[in-house]
């Protein structure tokens, strides 16, 4: 049976969140659940909270992990963090996934060292999800992967080329896409105006023949528009255009309060009422799940820093839907392929 | 009042039916007419809940144990759930249910909803007088089961007078000849004794733990019946090897050991049964692991990693209450089914 561990020491109200989110995948789901975080505040918190406490198990953990903490000291300032025993949990089971809205820079140093990359893998991706206009898939899915979105800073060409497979591997199998269009985010449709390592990872990207279609270089801006659904780029450009995706969003929700105050606006807010709940739920980040962590040996999902409980059920839902998919091996085996052919043409 | 039964007295185990021995829905009306078609072949007793029973009824002790079941169920049920019972080797002392149809033709419809009435006066009327008593229910929190049990408790304690007894029926709204059956007995039985020892509630809709704090450490939400086992073994009721036909009961019904472990976890964390008791457990265990199969030694080792990883923990046990607030409890507890039936709000919140 598949385990899921959760970190309950970070999210929202202090990680209470994260709790219920375990006290209702105890009751919905069949799966064996880990909560790891403070036992005497986790189970004072269980009082109140309708769980079954036969699929829910509580490991202690007592030190906290601060949120500017640097991740390479995290080791020695916090050797049992929620994130630490947490991770090592989900070393030792096989069928496990790590589910945490810790530090991002903590969880994949972390996870690296406790779960160890996958063989191909040189670098670990964190791949975000967002909303785009076109849809695909049997499903009808709305998002599109973005990847990496902050665990790798600086790239090779062959990092970014490992990216690609990996995150057509996870779309394939989450989307159901039998051949994932997958882009490379670059500053123009052009290769010469690129950066060198996004030139050579085009090139490579081109030549390759990797169960994807590659699409070639795609601007930020067509990034929402869905050609792609998978869009590759380093951690640093990753993270910044994340944020800025969510920026836009949260500035485009308080300007939707802002509106409020005057009758005449409010009144037009009325007759927009059925858009403006479609375009929130389209740009609602918890519906997401979170971030999984590509290129280590268990599913790690990272959610956000401020995630409620809707985002860590969905975030428990796509753990355990990763696990029954087998992406991490499909993953594996898309990272080996290409890695191959490159080592074969070369 | 926290103390076990003591040698020579007698264990009279009470029981409700559905949900807490049976696996019985009866959320639709759907399911109403299913359970009440279904042949005694078919029903099925919840996970350990017959290995439970039949070790407190071990032949050995049986002229110190009495059974009473008190169900909700029709009176028209009576063949098929007696023939249930028999098929599971269980031959209760008493055996009472409800008889809805007689409230229907007599138009007391509240009576045939409504629990209180019935069950209290269930309870009261086959009151066992012996000198040497101790008293262990057992219910679920589908209905009002940790109430009425409470209430029946505290009655024979001496705790709840007729004067609280009469506002609590009022407040009930139980039919006037149902109040006047109550308090005449009542008044036959108040202060008997403190002979309830624990009541334990069966969390089939798995209700919020705290929900249950109120009624102090006597009641005890279980969560199954390997729970209950062992806060009998603690009482000494039960001995290891009755824990291990609770166990594999369990195990065969399909509970995996990490569901096992997790539920021993849940009792030492909510410190009704406290770390040494577990340890203790494990090494009677010990003793008859090698006659068992793996089941029995596999759970050992779990119950061993469960003391070790939580061997820090000094959760102070529930404290045992005094005074219970009834019509409080009472009102929430409507409070809360009001706000499910016209607002929809989960009863779970």
């Amino acid at each position: 049976m598949t385990t899921i561990v959760i970190d309950t020491c970070a999210g929202k109200d202090q990680g209470t969140e994260a709790l219920a989110a375990a006290a209702i995948a105890s009751l919905e789901l069949d799966v064996q659940l880990v909560v790891v975080g403070d036992e005497d505040k986790i189970t004072e918190a269980l009082l109140g909270m309708a769980h079954d406490a036969e699929r829910l198990r509580v490991v202690h953990a007592a030190d906290p992990l601060p949120v500017d903490l640097d991740p390479h000291l995290a080791d020695r300032q916090a050797p049992r963090s929620s994130v630490a025993v947490g991770l090592e949990l989900t070393a030792r089971e096989e069928d496990a996934i790590f589910v945490s809205a810790g530090p991002p820079g903590v969880i994949v140093s972390q996870a690296l060292r406790a779960l160890g990359r996958l063989p191909a893998v040189h670098r670990a991706a964190l791949a975000a999800v967002y909303p785009t206009l076109r849809h695909r898939g049997p499903n009808d899915d709305p998002f599109a992967l973005l990847l990496d979105v902050g665990a790798t800073i600086e790239c090779t060409s062959a990092h970014l080329v490992t990216f690609a497979a990996m995150g057509a591997a996870y779309a394939s199998k989450i989307s159901s896409v039998e051949r994932p269009r997958v882009g490379l985010l670059a500053n123009g449709p052009t290769a010469s105006a690129a950066p060198p390592r996004i030139r050579a990872a085009h090139a490579r990207l081109q030549d390759l023949h990797p169960g994807f279609e590659y699409i070639g270089l795609v601007r930020a801006d067509q990034v929402t528009h869905g050609d792609a659904d998978v869009i590759v780029t380093d951690g640093f450009s990753g993270d910044v255009l994340v944020r800025t995706l969510e920026g836009v969003a949260t500035t485009a929700e308080a300007l939707l309060r802002r509106a409020q105050e005057r009758f005449q606006w409010r009144l037009g807010m009325q007759m927009l009422e059925g858009g403006i709940a479609k375009l929130r739920e389209f740009t609602d980040w918890e519906s997401y799940g979170g971030a999984p962590l590509l290129g280590v040996d268990r599913p790690v999902i990272v959610t956000q820093a401020n995630s409620g409980r809707r985002a860590f059920v969905n975030a428990i839902r796509l753990g355990a839907k990763m696990q029954r998919l087998g992406v991490i091996e499909a993953v594996a085996a898309r990272a080996a392929a290409v890695v191959e052919e490159e080592e074969e043409a070369t | 009042m926290s103390e076990w039964m003591g040698s020579g007295h007698l264990l009279h185990l009470r029981w409700d039916l559905d949900k807490t021995y049976l696996r019985t829905e009866f959320d639709t009306v759907k399911d109403l007419i299913k359970t009440y078609r279904q042949k005694a072949e078919d029903k099925v007793a919840v996970a350990g809940a017959r290995a439970l029973l039949q070790a407190l009824l071990d032949p050995h002790e049986r002229r110190q144990r009495r059974v009473t079941f008190v169900s909700g169920s029709p009176t028209q049920m009576r063949a098929v759930l007696t023939r249930k019972l028999r098929l599971d080797g269980i031959e209760p002392d008493v055996f009472i249910l409800k008889p809805n149809l007689q409230n229907v033709l007599a138009g007391r419809f509240r009576s045939v909803r409504g629990q209180v009435g019935y069950k209290l006066g269930a309870l009261l009327r086959t009151f066992v007088g012996a000198v040497k008593l101790d008293e262990v229910l057992f219910g679920d929190d589908a209905e009002q089961d940790a109430f009425i049990y409470s209430l029946y408790a505290d009655i024979l304690a001496g705790r709840v007078d007729a004067v609280q007894l009469a506002s609590i029926l009022a407040a009930c709204k139980l039919y006037r000849s149902e109040v006047d059956e109550i308090m005449a007995l009542h008044g036959r039985i108040f202060g008997s004794g403190d002979a309830v020892r624990r009541i334990f509630i069966h969390l089939e809709a798995r209700s919020p733990l705290d929900r249950f704090a109120p009624y102090g450490a006597r009641v005890v939400p279980i969560y199954n019946y390997l729970q209950a086992a062992l806060v009998l073994h603690q009482g000494e009721i039960m001995r290891g090897r009755d824990i291990v036909a609770v166990l594999e009961a369990m195990s065969q019904a399909g509970y995996t050991p990490e569901r096992l472990a997790n539920s021993v976890q849940d009792l030492v964390r909510r410190g009704v049964v406290a770390v040494s008791d577990v340890e203790r457990l494990a090494g009677e265990l010990g003793a008859v692991e090698a006659t068992r199969g793996r089941t029995v030694s596999t759970f050992i080792r779990r119950l061993r990693s469960t003391a070790a990883d939580l061997a820090h923990v000094r959760r102070k046990s529930p404290e045992w209450l005094t005074e219970i607030n009834y019509l409080g409890l009472y009102h929430e507890a409507r409070f809360r089914r009001q706000r499910h039936r016209f607002l929809g709000i989960p009863l779970l919140d």
